[in-house]
């Protein structure tokens, strides 16, 4: 694994959670087009990001919970709980 | 500079367009679908309470996660969950580290086909519900919430630094529980601390 390979397995999580500067996106993206095996790396964490998210998101609050949080908000609401 | 907030009953409407993030986080947080209700009308009624505190014009996402996530530390002081204390994964682990060095083809199939391939899918919510409370509260913000570095830090009142150790360590060990789910036989460096 090369100088750069490493650097940019460094940076991974930043990269794939839109937290680097400009210039640094720009050497990861050069690095990832070079090099298939951290492009690779690369593609399947992003999917695994992707993935808690999805699975995650399937959960919607009860209905009864969403109308409890209306009455509070239109300042009349039943006792907690 | 007038900070009166939201006052108006109309505009609690703000804060009613997060309920099922807050929801799908508490549930995360409580694993319990009645306590995260529990949480969830703590959060709201906090928010209700303290709505003329709150600066229109800034996150009213991260205010509701911030009120969200200190009823729940403060809950967890009261009651603390056992388990938590205990499972500090260290080690580093990723999945498609794993399966190279198993001497699979990973090179040869896309992500979406590891992941369908070994039913990690089902397994996400299960897993990331066993990890340690301060990491899974950063996976949650950060993977699910989509909340930025700076915003976690500011949520959790930790460091930047911080919210990127436990993130990395917290993908680590969810990706580990997902490996050890999945059935596939333990590499003897997996079988140190295993349950």
């Amino acid at each position: 694994m090369g100088d750069h390979c490493e650097q940019t397995m460094r940076r991974l999580n930043t990269y794939i959670d839109r937290e680097l500067s400009e210039t640094e996106v720009r050497k990861v993206k050069a690095h990832l087009d070079d090099c298939p095996p951290c492009e690779q790396v690369f593609d399947f964490q992003a999917e695994m990001k992707r993935l808690v998210r999805k699975e995650c998101c399937t959960d919607d609050a009860p209905a009864r919970l969403r109308d409890w949080v209306r009455q509070l908000g239109a300042e009349k609401p039943k006792p907690a709980g | 500079m007038d900070q009166r907030g939201v006052g108006m009953s109309s505009d609690f409407s703000l804060f009613e367009r997060h309920l099922d993030a807050l929801y799908r986080s508490a549930l995360r947080l409580t694993r319990k679908p009645e306590d995260a209700e529990d949480l969830v009308q703590e959060t709201y009624l906090r928010a209700y309470r303290y709505r003329n505190r709150f600066k229109p014009g800034t996150n009213e996402k991260a205010w509701l996660f911030t009120i969200m996530t200190n009823v729940f530390r403060n809950r967890l002081r009261k009651r603390p969950a056992p388990e938590d204390s205990i499972d500090q994964p260290g080690t580093d682990f990723d999945i498609y580290d794993q399966m190279r060095r198993d001497g699979m083809p990973v090179h040869l199939m896309s992500p979406e086909e590891i992941i369908v391939d070994r039913g990690f899918g089902d397994e996400v919510k299960h897993a990331l519900e066993e990890l340690p409370v301060p990491m899974r509260m950063v996976v949650v913000l950060v993977d699910v919430e989509d909340f930025s570095y700076k915003e976690v830090a500011s949520i959790l009142g930790i460091k930047i630094g911080t919210v990127m150790s436990r993130l990395h360590r917290g993908r680590q060990a969810l990706q580990k529980k997902l490996w050890e789910y999945s059935g596939r036989p333990k590499a003897p460096s997996l079988a140190v601390g295993a349950r």
